[in-house]
C-alpha cells in the first residue's frame, strides 16, 4: 500500500498544531516559498508564440470523411444539441447485372455541423457506424461573424488532413482479437483482425498497420506470451515516473516547436517497424488473391487485400488470415438473393422535435 | 409651533434617556452581496443584514443559474445525459457522471468489469484533486493572498493534461457510459498520472506553507464562521464542511461503491467547524486521494472496459437511488425510468444545494469582514446549486 | 560629482547676480524631480508586475514595447487619459478634483529631501526627517476627501477605515524615525546618513533591526498595502475610498500615487537605516563605486522587498490590523525610544562614538 505523503521536516502532522501559536515563523516559511518560485523555470507556454503539445484525443474539431458516409442520419439523431444539418438525395443506379432490381444510393448533398452550438461531446462521432467523422485537435477557427462557424462540408473534409492516429492503448488493455485474460487460450480467432477494426483514420491503410505494428504482432498470440511482451514494453516507462519536470522548449524561429509539458503522455510515432521477412512477399500476394476470390470477394477487393498483405511481409508484420464477413457482405460482392445495403431512410425519426435547419449557405449545387 | 416643539423636545428626551440606559437604538442596513461579486462563486446573491459591523440575517438567494437540468434529461437519452451531467459541478466534471452511470447499471443489473471500475476511481479522484486544488486558489485569493491562486492552477493544468489525453477533454468529460468506459486509457497514462499526482502533493505541502501556517491567515479563519455539527445535521450539509464540523461521514467508506473498499485511506475531519478546520479537511483530502490513485494505478487489472451491454440502452421500468462522494458532498441522482430510452424522472440531489442552505446558521452574528472569509470556506458551485 | 554641482552654482549670467542663479538650479532640480518621480512610478510598477509574475510562476509583461513589455506601464497610463472623467451628481465637485492632487503632491514632495548623493538632493532640510513625517500624514486628508466627497456610502466607509488605518500606523512611523534622529543626533537626512558609519540596521546590534522592522510594518500600512490593504480591497466595493473615481484622477490618487509612495518608502528607509549614498559597510575599496550607485541598489533591495511582503500574505482584518498597531506597534516603539535614549546616553565611546 503506497503511502503518498510525503511531507517536508517538521512539518505540523495534526491539526492541533497547525492550529496552535506559531510567533511568526509561518510568515517567514510563506516568503520563502514565493522566493523560490522567483528562482525556478516558469511554466508558461507563450502562446501564440509557442503551443501545447495536445494529445490525440483532444477534441478540437469534428472532421468529416465524406467518402465513408453513408446518410444515415445517425449523428443528426443523436447529437444531445441538434447542431449537424443534413441534406440528402436518393439516387437510383441501374442494377448490377441485367435483369436485376435498381439500386438506391443516398448522395450526401449538405453536411454542416454548427459550431457555435456544439458542445463537444463526441457523441455523433462515437456512433457513426461507418466512421465517417473524427476528432481532431485543432481549435483555432474562431470567427468574427457567428454565422461562419457552421462548418459545411468541404470545410470539414479539409479537417481531415489535421486528424491524427489514435494513441495506442496502455497495457492491460483489452485490444480487438484478444480474448479476455481469464480466459482459456483460444483457436486462432474468426473474428476481424487489425485491419477491420475501423477505429483507425485510415487515410492510408499502411499507416494504419505502421501505427500499431506491435499490436498487430500481439493480436494471433496466446494471452501469456501477451503479457509478457507489454511488461518487456514497460521498462522504458519506468524511468519518466522520476523524471516529471519539462524539457526545456526547442523554439526555433520558424517553427514554434510546442514545449513539452509537465507531464509526458507519450504517443506512439509513427514508424514502421521492421522486423525479420519470413515469406515472401510477391508469394503472399498471389496466395491471398487467390485465397479472396475464392471467397468470392470482388477482383477490386482481392487486389487490395492481396496488396495489404503483400506490404506486410515486406515489413516483417505478421498477419492473420483476412476473412470476409459472410453476414455482412462487401457492398461489391456479388448478391446471393439478398438485399445488398441496409435500408436507410432520409428521415430521422418523428419522435423529437425536428432538428431546425441552418442557413443553406449557397453551394455549387442548384437544385 | 409649540407641537413642534413638544415633538422635538420629546425625542430628544427619548433619545438622552436611550443613550443613558446605553440602548441606542441603530437602523439595521440591508446590504446585498449581489449576483456579480468577485468575492461569492459565481452568480450568488446574498441578502445580509447588518447592524453596525455585525451581520443579524443572512438569506442565500439562488436561482440564477438555474438551466432546467431535470426537465432537460426527460427528452434526452442517457449517453447525452452523461455529457450534460458533467456541467453542473463544473468543477469535478466526471464525478458528476458517476452516479448516473452507477444508476442505471443498478436498474439494467449491468456489469461493470474491474479495469473499467478501477480506471473510474483513478479519474474521479484525480477530479477530485482538481476541484480542491481550484478551492484552495479560491480561498487564498479571497482572503487577499493571489499568489496561491496561481501555484494551485499550476498543478491543476498537469492533472489536466492527463484527463485530457485519456477523455479529450480538460473540464466536461462525457467519459463514463452505463457499463464501464467510453474506451481505454492510452500509452503512458500509469506513468503520467502517477508523476502529475505525485508533483502535486511533493509541492502541496510547500503551497500549504503560504496558507495553513500563516499567522495572518489563522488569525482570520480559526474561530470564524463555526457551524456546529447539529446544525450541519439538520441542514443535510455534507462533504468537506461537514468534516470539517466534526462528521465522519463520506459515502466512500460508509457505502463503498466501485471498488473503494479495496483502497487504504483516511477521512480527514476537524472538530471544531470553522474556517480552518475546512480548509484542513480540503488539502488532507488532496493527499488521500493522491493515495487512491497511487493504489489503484499498482493494483489495477487487465482486462475489458466496457460489460456486456446492449446497443441501445434502455432502462426497465423501476427507480433506483445512487449516491456517490463528490467532491463538495453527496452527490445523489433517483431515475425513474418506464423502459424508455430516456428517463421519466432524473432527480438530482446535490451537495452545494443543502451546504449553501446553512450559510444563515453560520453568518449569524458574524461580522461583514469575515463574511468573505466564511463564503470563501463554504465550498459551492453554482451549477451545483442551481443545476 | 559635488565638483560639477559647486561649479555649476558659480555660472554667473552676466550681470544677472547671485541669488537668480539660486533660483536657476532649484528650477532646475524640481523640474528633475517632477520627472523623475513618475518615471520612477512608471518604472517601479513595471518592476512590481514582473516581480510579481515571476513570484507566481509566470512572466509578467511581455508584449508592450517588444522586448520583455517595458512600455506596460507607460500603455496602461495611456489608456487611462483616453477614459472618460466621470464625477458623480450629487458629489461635491470641487473636493472631488482635489483630493487626488492632495494624495499624490505630498508624495512627490518627500522626494525633495532625499539624498540620492552627498550633494544631489534638492534641498537639505535641516529639519529632514519631520519635514518626511509631515508631508506624509497630508494625504491622510486627501483621502477622506476622497471618499466623503463621493456621495457613496461605501466609498465613506472605506475612507474612514483608510484614514484609521493611515493614523494609527504613523505612530509607530514617528516614533521610529525619532529613535533613528536621536541615534544620528540630527534631524537632517544628509546628516544621519553621514552617521551611518555601520548602517543603523547592523549597527547598534539587535536595537537598530528591531527599529528597522517596525519602521517597515508601519510603513507598510502607510502605503495600503497588503497585508494591509483593508481599505482598498475589500470595503464591500473593491477600491474603497476610490470607487468613484476614473480616469486619470483615478490614475493620479491610486495609482500613481501607490507606486511614487512605495519608491519614496524605499528610498526614506535606505537612507535611514541602510545607509543611504554610503557603501553598505565602511570597508575601503567600497568607496570607489559611487554613491549614487549604493543608494539605488538599496532602494532596488527596499522595493523589491516590499514587493515580495505585498504578494505572499493575505489581508488582515480590519480589528485586528487596529489592534496589532495600537496595542503591539506603538507600545512597543515608545519602548524602543527609552531604549535608543538609553543607549545614546549611556553606550561606551568606545562601541558608540559621539
Amino acid at each position: 500500500m503506497a503511502q503518498v505523503d510525503r511531507r517536508p521536516k517538521g512539518h505540523p502532522h495534526s491539526l492541533e498544531k497547525a492550529r496552535g501559536l506559531s510567533l511568526g515563523i509561518g510568515l517567514l516559511k510563506g516568503m520563502a516559498v514565493t522566493i523560490r518560485h522567483l528562482f525556478s523555470h516558469n511554466s508558461v507556454i507563450q502562446y501564440p508564440d509557442e503551443r501545447q503539445d495536445l494529445s490525440p484525443r483532444t477534441r478540437g474539431v469534428i472532421a468529416l470523411k465524406e467518402e465513408n458516409c453513408t446518410v444515415c442520419m445517425l449523428c443528426a439523431r443523436e447529437c444531445p444539441d441538434w447542431c449537424i444539418y443534413i441534406d440528402s438525395h436518393k439516387e437510383t443506379l441501374p442494377p448490377k447485372r441485367e435483369g436485376g432490381r435498381q439500386r438506391k444510393r443516398n448522395v450526401l448533398d449538405r453536411f454542416a455541423i454548427d459550431y457555435a452550438l456544439c458542445m463537444y461531446c463526441g457523441i455523433c462521432v462515437e456512433v457513426c457506424p461507418y466512421d465517417a467523422l473524427f476528432w481532431s485537435r485543432e481549435f483555432e477557427y474562431a470567427e468574427y461573424d457567428i454565422r461562419e462557424l457552421t462548418h459545411e462540408k468541404e470545410r470539414l473534409s479539409d479537417w481531415m488532413a489535421t486528424v491524427l492516429p489514435p494513441p495506442p492503448l496502455e497495457e492491460g488493455a483489452l485490444l480487438p482479437g484478444m480474448p479476455e485474460p481469464d480466459l482459456p487460450a483460444p483457436s486462432p480467432p474468426a473474428s476481424p483482425t487489425v485491419e477491420a477494426t475501423g477505429a483507425q483514420p485510415p487515410t492510408t491503410t499502411a499507416s494504419a498497420v505502421e501505427a500499431r505494428p506491435e499490436q498487430a504482432a500481439i493480436a494471433p498470440k496466446a494471452p501469456a506470451a501477451m503479457e509478457q511482451e507489454t511488461k518487456a514494453t514497460d521498462v522504458p516507462e519506468a524511468p519518466r515516473l522520476e523524471a516529471p519536470e519539462p524539457a526545456a522548449p526547442a523554439a526555433t524561429p520558424e517553427e514554434p516547436q510546442a514545449p513539452t509539458p509537465n507531464v509526458t503522455v507519450p504517443h506512439e510515432a509513427r514508424r514502421p517497424v521492421a522486423l525479420e521477412r519470413t515469406e515472401d512477399p510477391e508469394q503472399v500476394y498471389q496466395q491471398v488473391l487467390e485465397e479472396q476470390i475464392a471467397k468470392g470477394s470482388s477482383r477490386q477487393v482481392a487486389e487490395a487485400r492481396a496488396k495489404v498483405a503483400r506490404v506486410k511481409a515486406e515489413r516483417g508484420i505478421k498477419r492473420g488470415p483476412t476473412p470476409v464477413q459472410v453476414d455482412k457482405p462487401v457492398p461489391s460482392a456479388p448478391t446471393k438473393g439478398q438485399p445488398a445495403e441496409p435500408e436507410a431512410s432520409g428521415a430521422p425519426e418523428a419522435t423529437e422535435p425536428k432538428p431546425e435547419q441552418g442557413p443553406v449557405k449557397p453551394t455549387k449545387k442548384e437544385d | 409651533m409649540a407641537t413642534t416643539e413638544g415633538r422635538v423636545t420629546r425625542e430628544v428626551e427619548e433619545v438622552v434617556e436611550e443613550v443613558s440606559t446605553g440602548q441606542l437604538a441603530t437602523q439595521e442596513m440591508i446590504l446585498n452581496v449581489g449576483p456579480q461579486h468577485p468575492a461569492t462563486h459565481g452568480v450568488f446573491r446574498l441578502l445580509a443584514t447588518i447592524d453596525g459591523e455585525v451581520l443579524t440575517n443572512a438569506e442565500p438567494v439562488i436561482g440564477y443559474m438555474h438551466r432546467g437540468y431535470e426537465k432537460l434529461v426527460e427528452a434526452r437519452d442517457y449517453r447525452q445525459i452523461t455529457n450534460l451531467v458533467s456541467r453542473m459541478d463544473w468543477l469535478s466534471g466526471i464525478n458528476n457522471e458517476l452516479p448516473l452511470a452507477l444508476a442505471i447499471e443498478k436498474l439494467m443489473g449491468l456489469d461493470v468489469p474491474p479495469r473499467a471500475q478501477y480506471l473510474r476511481v483513478i479519474l474521479c479522484e484525480m477530479n477530485r484533486i482538481l476541484n480542491h486544488l481550484m478551492f484552495f486558489a479560491s480561498f487564498g485569493a479571497e482572503l487577499g493572498a493571489i499568489t496561491p491562486t496561481f501555484y494551485a492552477f499550476r498543478e491543476r493544468e498537469d492533472i489536466q493534461y492527463v484527463m485530457e489525453s485519456v477523455t479529450g477533454g480538460r473540464m466536461h468529460f462525457g467519459f463514463f457510459r452505463p457499463g464501464g468506459l467510453k474506451e481505454d486509457v492510452p500509452r503512458g497514462f500509469y506513468s503520467a498520472a502517477l508523476a502529475a499526482v505525485r508533483q502535486v502533493i511533493d509541492r502541496l505541502w510547500h503551497y500549504e506553507d503560504l496558507l495553513v501556517g500563516n499567522e495572518i491567515f489563522k488569525g482570520r479563519t480559526i474561530g470564524v464562521g463555526v457551524l456546529d455539527k447539529e446544525a450541519a445535521y439538520s441542514y443535510g450539509v455534507t462533504g468537506p464542511i461537514a468534516r470539517g464540523s466534526g462528521i465522519d461521514m463520506d459515502v466512500r467508506k460508509d457505502e463503498p461503491y466501485l471498488v473503494y473498499d479495496q483502497f487504504d485511506f483516511d477521512v480527514p475531519t476537524g472538530p471544531n467547524g470553522d474556517c480552518f478546520d475546512r480548509f484542513w479537511v480540503l488539502v488532507h483530502e488532496v493527499v488521500e486521494s493522491a493515495r487512491i490513485v497511487e493504489q489503484a494505478i499498482e493494483g489495477i487489472p487487465s482486462g475489458a472496459v466496457m460489460g456486456k451491454v446492449p446497443r441501445v440502452i434502455q432502462a426497465p421500468e423501476g427507480e433506483v437511488f445512487v449516491r456517490t462522494e463528490n467532491p463538495l458532498g453527496e452527490l445523489g441522482m433517483y431515475l425513474v425510468s418506464d423502459g424508455d430510452r430516456r428517463p421519466y424522472r432524473l432527480k438530482i440531489r446535490t451537495p452545494s444545494y443543502n451546504n449553501v442552505s446553512a450559510l444563515p446558521a453560520v453568518l449569524k452574528g458574524t461580522l461583514v469582514a469575515d463574511m468573505i472569509a466564511i463564503l470563501g470556506s463554504f465550498f459551492f458551485v453554482l451549477g451545483d446549486i442551481d443545476r | 560629482m559635488d565638483s560639477i554641482i559647486l561649479a555649476a552654482t558659480e555660472i554667473r549670467l552676466g550681470p544677472i547676480n547671485f541669488i537668480a542663479t539660486d533660483w536657476w538650479i532649484f528650477a532646475l532640480k524640481l523640474v528633475v524631480i517632477l520627472t523623475v518621480v513618475p518615471v520612477g512610478a512608471l518604472v517601479g510598477g513595471y518592476a512590481l508586475h514582473k516581480e510579481l509574475g515571476h513570484l507566481q510562476h509566470r512572466l509578467g509583461p511581455m508584449y508592450a514595447g517588444g522586448f520583455h513589455g517595458w512600455a506596460q506601464t507607460l500603455a496602461d497610463g495611456l489608456k487611462f487619459i483616453y477614459k472618460e472623467d466621470i464625477i458623480p451628481a450629487r458629489a461635491d465637485k470641487p473636493v472631488f478634483s482635489l483630493a487626488p492632487a492632495v494624495i499624490f503632491v505630498p508624495i512627490v514632495m518627500l522626494f525633495l529631501v532625499i539624498p540620492v548623493d552627498r550633494s544631489l538632493i534638492v534641498e537639505d532640510l535641516d529639519v529632514g526627517i519631520f519635514y518626511l513625517l509631515a508631508i506624509g500624514s497630508v494625504g491622510v486628508i486627501g483621502v477622506l476627501m476622497a471618499g466623503w466627497s463621493s456621495s457613496n456610502k461605501y466609498a465613506l466607509i472605506g475612507a474612514l477605515r483608510s484614514a484609521a488605518q493611515l493614523i494609527a500606523y504613523e505612530l509607530p512611523i514617528v516614533l521610529t524615525a525619532a529613535s533613528v534622529a536621536m541615534l544620528a543626533g540630527t534631524l537632517s537626512l544628509v546628516g544621519i546618513v553621514e552617521a551611518q558609519d555601520w548602517p543603523f540596521i547592523l549597527w547598534p546590534p539587535g536595537l537598530g533591526l528591531l527599529l528597522f522592522l517596525i519602521f517597515m510594518v508601519g510603513a507598510i500600512a502607510e502605503m495600503a498595502i497588503p497585508p494591509f490593504d483593508m481599505p482598498v480591497a475589500e470595503s464591500e466595493i473593491i477600491t474603497g475610498p476610490f470607487t468613484e473615481y476614473t480616469g486619470m484622477r483615478f490614475i493620479f490618487g491610486f495609482f500613481f500615487a501607490e507606486m511614487a509612495h512605495i519608491v519614496a518608502f524605499s528610498a526614506i528607509a535606505s537612507t535611514l537605516f541602510l545607509g543611504g549614498y554610503k557603501p553598505i559597510v565602511p570597508w575601503g575599496p567600497l568607496d570607489v563605486i559611487p554613491g549614487i550607485v549604493w543608494f539605488m541598489g538599496k532602494l532596488v533591495v527596499m522595493f523589491f522587498v516590499l514587493i515580495w511582503i505585498r504578494f505572499t500574505f493575505p489581508r488582515l482584518r480590519e480589528d485586528q490590523l487596529q489592534s496589532f498597531a495600537w496595542k503591539f506597534l506603538i507600545p512597543v516603539s515608545l519602548i524602543l525610544i527609552l531604549v535608543t535614549g538609553a543607549w545614546v546616553l549611556y553606550a561606551p565611546e568606545s562601541i558608540w562614538p559621539r
